[in-house]
């Protein structure tokens, strides 16, 4: 019994202008990992690779016990794939795709489906080119879900999207995780719906993975601090940090492995703190990115 | 997880003919509506004059190539132009499934009218009266036609390019009014084409034969070229 649903060692790919530069990351079957990176940072080209739609320059990837591109047609038969720049065949209905869909595959759950189309507010005999942006990402959503896949990989589906209907796509998606064996792979740049449903987060820059681990985890180790540091106080050294902003007298550190046991340090030696902040998954993301790319000038 | 072994270079044809008819379903109105367009051209014929049976040819052979060429257009271009292209590689479908029935798809719709079509003209030919000497040099262009068209769906297959199936409509409508031109001057066919009696000398069958080799070779040649891609989307 193999627990990994997402296995990719050492993986790169590279384009004239882009390098995708070895990407090793694991995900345990009823995972959600959210995978957050700016535009360009390579999130579409790692899906695409775990799809078997492009081929990596070198290491392995495997999907599903399955060897990807090779055994990409086996694979697929257990995946769902929504993506932001997926389109579904404009002069057909959406009943036309939905029987074209479970025509393929044997798992296919129409009552699942005729839920999924009351929930979202769709309509089956409407023909694709007629419904707006969002109804067309809800019926690629529906699509994906109705095949009841054991992996869904969302490249951005969220993007573009109004609130009512992106609130509608994330409930539905919160749903799903309701069947612990599914394993979701979400990738965004929009922080806020990662945020929501992820239990595991991947942050990607310029084609490297630069943090993965569990949300809380993650949530737990950033903190902003503001302090009050009078002319005689010499601050003590504070693991971890990140980003030093303010004045002097009042400055404002961003940490990435906060230790309680620091504040009381900082208090012995005259300085006072003011305040300390959790931060949010984008300003975690923010803060991350930009001190790599500091160290790391492209 | 399951990890059990399977053939998976065995091709899925259940996939591939569901394939086929989602393109045909997608395109049944301009396929049903070459249908009167051929048979109006066809009727031309009907009249018994020789310059009506020359328009009637080429009439055929433009309702022909124009739906060979515009079937390959919407089916190979327009996947990827519409980002339809990563709805149906999300599939349980490999390139070589993808490839086949892009392949098979176009093919088919062009061999139904074009083997009538053929089999029409070269039936009219062997009616007593008829100037036999003429059915090889119609079965070479015929084949000719079916050449121009397997290159016309390659460049779409492969390069998935507007421009470059542009090209190849191009070279393919210039490629047939030239070989048409060399095969009718052809020593081995000219002296015979007007004649009463049908002669298939070597030459004759030395073209069919290559142009059969040729449509092989550039159907091969698209099958090569893509599993050599690394990227599908």
């Amino acid at each position: 019994m193999n627990d990994v649903c997402v296995r990719l060692e050492g993986v790169s790919k590279r384009y004239p202008h882009f390098l995708l530069d070895n990407i090793s990351l694991d995900l345990p079957v009823g995972s959600i990992l959210g995978f957050i990176g700016a535009n360009g940072a390579g999130k579409s080209t790692t899906i695409r690779i775990l799809m078997g739609l492009v081929r990596q320059d070198s290491g392995s990837v495997q999907v599903l016990g399955h060897a990807m591109p090779a055994e990409q047609t086996a694979a697929k038969l257990d995946i769902g794939y929504v993506s932001e720049d997926m389109r579904l065949y404009g002069s057909a209905t959406l009943a036309w795709h939905m029987n074209f869909i479970a025509s393929i595959y044997p798992q296919w759950d129409q009552s699942y489906a005729d839920t999924l189309v009351r929930r979202f507010d769709l309509r089956p005999e409407q023909k694709i080119k007629g419904l707006s942006h969002g109804q067309r990402v809800k019926a690629a959503l529906l699509l994906a879900l109705g095949r009841q896949p054991r992996l869904l990989l969302l490249d951005e589906p969220t993007t573009g999207l109004d609130p009512v209907a992106r609130r509608e796509v994330l409930a539905e998606l919160m749903a799903v995780l309701a069947d612990e064996r599914r394993t979701i792979f979400f990738s965004s740049h929009n922080t806020l719906d990662v945020e929501q449903i992820s239990d595991r987060i991947a942050f990607i820059d310029r084609g490297r993975i630069i943090a993965l681990e569990e949300k809380e985890d993650l949530l737990d180790r950033w903190r902003r601090v503001r302090l009050v540091v009078p002319p005689s106080a010499v601050l003590p050294q504070f693991p971890g940090i990140v980003e030093v902003g303010g004045t002097e007298r009042l400055p404002v550190l961003i940490t990435n492995h906060f230790d309680p046991a620091v504040v009381s340090l900082c208090q012995d030696r005259g300085a006072t703190v003011q305040s300390i902040d959790s931060m949010t998954l984008e300003e975690i993301f923010v803060a991350n990115v930009q001190s790599r790319r500091e160290l790391q000038p492209a | 997880m399951n990890s059990a072994p399977t053939n998976y270079a065995r091709t899925n044809y259940a996939m591939v003919r569901r394939l086929i008819l989602k393109d045909w379903y997608l395109n049944r109105w301009m396929i049903i509506g070459s249908i009167p367009a051929g048979l109006a051209s066809l009727a031309i014929v009907l009249t018994g004059k020789q310059v009506a049976f020359l328009l009637s040819i080429i009439l055929l052979c433009m309702v022909i190539i124009g739906v060979g060429a515009q079937l390959a257009v919407v089916t190979t271009i327009n996947e990827r132009k519409e980002q339809t292209l990563a709805f149906i590689m999300s599939l349980p479908v490999s390139w070589r499934e993808y490839t086949a029935a892009k392949i098979l798809a176009n093919l088919i719709i062009f061999l139904i009218p074009w083997l009538a079509i053929t089999a029409g003209a070269l039936g009219i030919l062997l009616l007593p009266g008829a100037t036999h000497g003429l059915i090889p040099f119609i079965a070479i262009m015929a084949v000719e036609m079916l050449v121009t068209t397997c290159l016309i769906i390659a460049a779409g297959v492969i390069t998935e390019s507007q421009a470059w199936l542009t090209v190849a409509i191009l070279c393919s409508s210039l490629g047939l009014n030239i070989l048409g031109y060399v095969f009718a001057h052809t020593r081995g066919i000219a002296p015979q084409m007007w004649g009463m009696s049908v002669h298939w000398t070597a030459a004759s069958c030395t073209i069919l034969l290559a142009e059969f080799l040729v449509a092989a070779l550039i159907l091969a040649l698209t099958f090569f070229v893509q599993s050599r891609k690394t990227d599908f989307l």
